[in-house]
């Protein structure tokens, strides 16, 4: 078997493993409610009194976008406990003992759960375009709904890659997934607040490059030339693509050279 | 292709299937194994003894590539497993002592996983996992959660996994523990089995007398360092062949130590408190002649008692540094 045959068992080995954890189930079910929940609240809205006007075309962006905050828990929750549940559940002798690299066994613990990930995010903007459809009827700019998939799954590997170092760099699940949800919120508050006062600098933050991205590329590609409800920004968007690739490989890099040169620990849990 | 043909060289240059020298590893200022050399060949089933923190699943866990020796290195089938795992592993199958298992896998799931892992083709896997679980008189729980196992079950799924790809050679750590008496018979006949198939056997083990029955070489470790490593018959030679009169006093003194090691037949005679082991240069009923001799020497003799000393004696004086 090649470096890539082992890199896919691996990643269908953790497919296997998030989706036996009731909790990242629990969080899709919840991704999909809350999602349900803000297109019937914005129904009501439109009913009782909004005229439906051009804007409820495109309410499709705004269902698809609006499980974003359970998508980056999602990312979250799935990127924590990969390495490190092998770690406390003292799985990672039994793979690791077997003939594969580290860094092959890495790759496919990375390429399965984020994956996976990018399942629940098809899967969400999947229910909210045919949420959109339901409660407000024909919607236009559909053709580029994948595409704005691929932006949230793009989008989402700043906060996976972050809980995945932290994961590895930790070892222990609970801990990294706080580390991480931790600068999920202290980002967004401190992002806000630098915003405000000095508006280009919030942009070193990982949450505005994360909860930007989508949301500029929908601009630049349907809402500015269509409506002008949001004039197109560019530079931006590039800014916001390239600081996510950033971010991520320098997480990346760094559990890398975590698992390549430490011991593989023992049971902790 | 560099890598490839290093490795052949070494193949031909060493016998041995397992090759482990001048390990040294330290946790933080702790030194967990210092300088430990030994060699396994084609086989040989090598049973690896030491008190509890003597190093022995250090060693393990250095061979199976999971931690890095400070200094020293692992040679397996030629390859080190640290630098160059798929080629050192993919002929090992490792059974560790009360394993924790995915226990959201059926022991068929999981044993098609591990399968996979080795690159074995479906059919094959399909048919290893049915003789495998058949093999460990786990027939009936095939499809059952691990979650659900008892542990002696668990441990008897660990050495089905440790076997699904044929190894050359199979490292087990404490592979009975747990089990009842009926399933550890069953696999020390198993060992003993697959070890006439040409497989070479290690096993760490705390129990002396199932390295006995099973093991062909034993190696023992104390605090870090071999202290024997060899032929069994080599140390049943050197150590349960003999014979020793015990002897139980009131009170032992110098005289009476003295005294008897000057006697003929002794070779040497030993003091552990109020007891006296007198190791014999050959298998003779000396007790008379001790007892007389204590009494010369106004000891009072409590109990005395002519045996064979056992592997347990021998394991016991190797790790004091008899050996």
């Amino acid at each position: 078997m090649d470096a890539l045959g082992r890199v896919a068992v691996i990643a269908g080995y953790e497919w296997r493993r998030a989706l036996a954890k009731k909790k990242v189930l629990a969080l899709i079910i919840l991704a999909i409610a809350f999602q349900t929940l803000i297109m019937v609240a914005l129904r009501q809205l439109f009913v009782g009194g909004f005229s439906i006007n051009e804007a409820s075309s495109l309410i499709w962006i705004s269902g698809v976008l609006e499980g974003g905050l359970f998508v980056q828990l999602i990312a979250i929750i799935v990127g924590g406990g990969s390495m490190s549940e092998e770690y406390e559940h003292g799985t990672a002798d039994i793979l690791l003992s077997k003939p594969i690299k580290r860094v092959e066994y890495m790759s496919g613990k990375f390429l399965g759960g984020f994956s996976l990930l990018a399942m629940v995010e098809g899967l969400t903007t999947f229910v909210g375009v045919i949420l959109s459809l339901w409660f407000f009827g024909a919607q236009s700019g559909l053709q580029f709904a994948p595409l704005m998939f691929l932006a949230i799954v793009y989008s989402s590997l700043i906060f996976f890659c972050l809980s995945f170092m932290f994961s590895e760099l930790f070892r222990g699940s609970t801990i990294a997934m706080l580390f991480a949800l931790g600068i999920l919120f202290a980002s967004s508050i401190l992002s806000t607040i630098l915003g405000f006062l000095y508006g280009n600098l919030s942009r070193v933050f990982p949450t505005w490059a994360a909860t930007s991205f989508p949301p500029l590329l929908m601009s630049e590609l349907i809402t500015a030339p269509s409506t002008g409800l949001l004039a197109a920004d560019t530079g931006a968007l590039y800014e916001a693509a390239l600081i996510i690739a950033v971010y991520a490989i320098v997480f990346i890099l760094i559990a890398a050279f975590r698992l390549l040169k430490s011991d593989v620990t023992k049971k902790t849990a | 292709m560099r890598g490839y043909v290093k490795n052949c060289v070494i193949c031909l240059a060493s016998p041995s299937v397992l090759n482990v020298s001048n390990l040294t590893k330290y946790y933080g200022k702790f030194k967990a194994l210092d300088s430990v050399s030994f060699e396994v060949e084609k086989g040989w089933v090598y049973g690896y003894l030491g008190p509890n923190g003597a190093g022995k699943t250090t060693t393990i866990r250095i061979m199976l590539g999971l931690l890095k020796p400070n200094q020293g290195e692992v040679q397996i089938a030629g390859a080190n497993p640290s630098k160059n795992p798929v080629h050192a592993l993919q002929s090992v199958g490792y059974a560790s002592e009360l394993p924790t298992l995915q226990t959201f896998f059926t022991a068929e799931q999981l044993l098609d996983f591990m399968g996979k892992m080795f690159g074995l083709p479906m059919q094959t896997r399909r048919e290893k996992t049915e003789q495998l679980l058949d093999l460990v008189g786990l027939k009936e729980w095939g499809k059952k959660k691990i979650g659900t196992y008892s542990k002696g079950m668990v441990q008897r799924l660990s050495v089905a996994l440790a076997l699904i790809n044929d190894p050359m050679v199979l490292i087990m750590d404490e592979p009975t523990i747990g089990m009842d008496p009926e399933a550890t018979a069953h696999f020390r006949s198993l060992f003993t089995s697959l070890s006439k198939d040409g497989k070479t056997i290690f096993i760490s083990s705390h129990l002396l007398d199932e390295v006995q029955r099973i093991c062909t070489h034993v190696g023992m470790i104390n605090k870090g360092k071999i202290v024997f490593s060899g032929p069994i018959e080599q140390i049943l030679e050197d150590f349960t062949q003999q014979w020793v009169v015990e002897a139980e006093l009131e009170k032992v003194t110098e005289n009476i130590v003295s005294s008897l090691k000057a006697l003929m037949f002794a070779k040497d005679v030993k003091v552990d408190g109020n007891k006296l082991t007198i190791e014999l240069k050959e298998k003779k009923d000396v007790r008379g002649e001790i007892s007389s001799e204590i009494f010369q020497q106004k000891g009072v003799l409590l109990s005395l008692n002519l045996r064979k000393i056992t592997l347990e004696d021998a394991y016991l004086q190797a790790l004091k540094g008899g050996q």
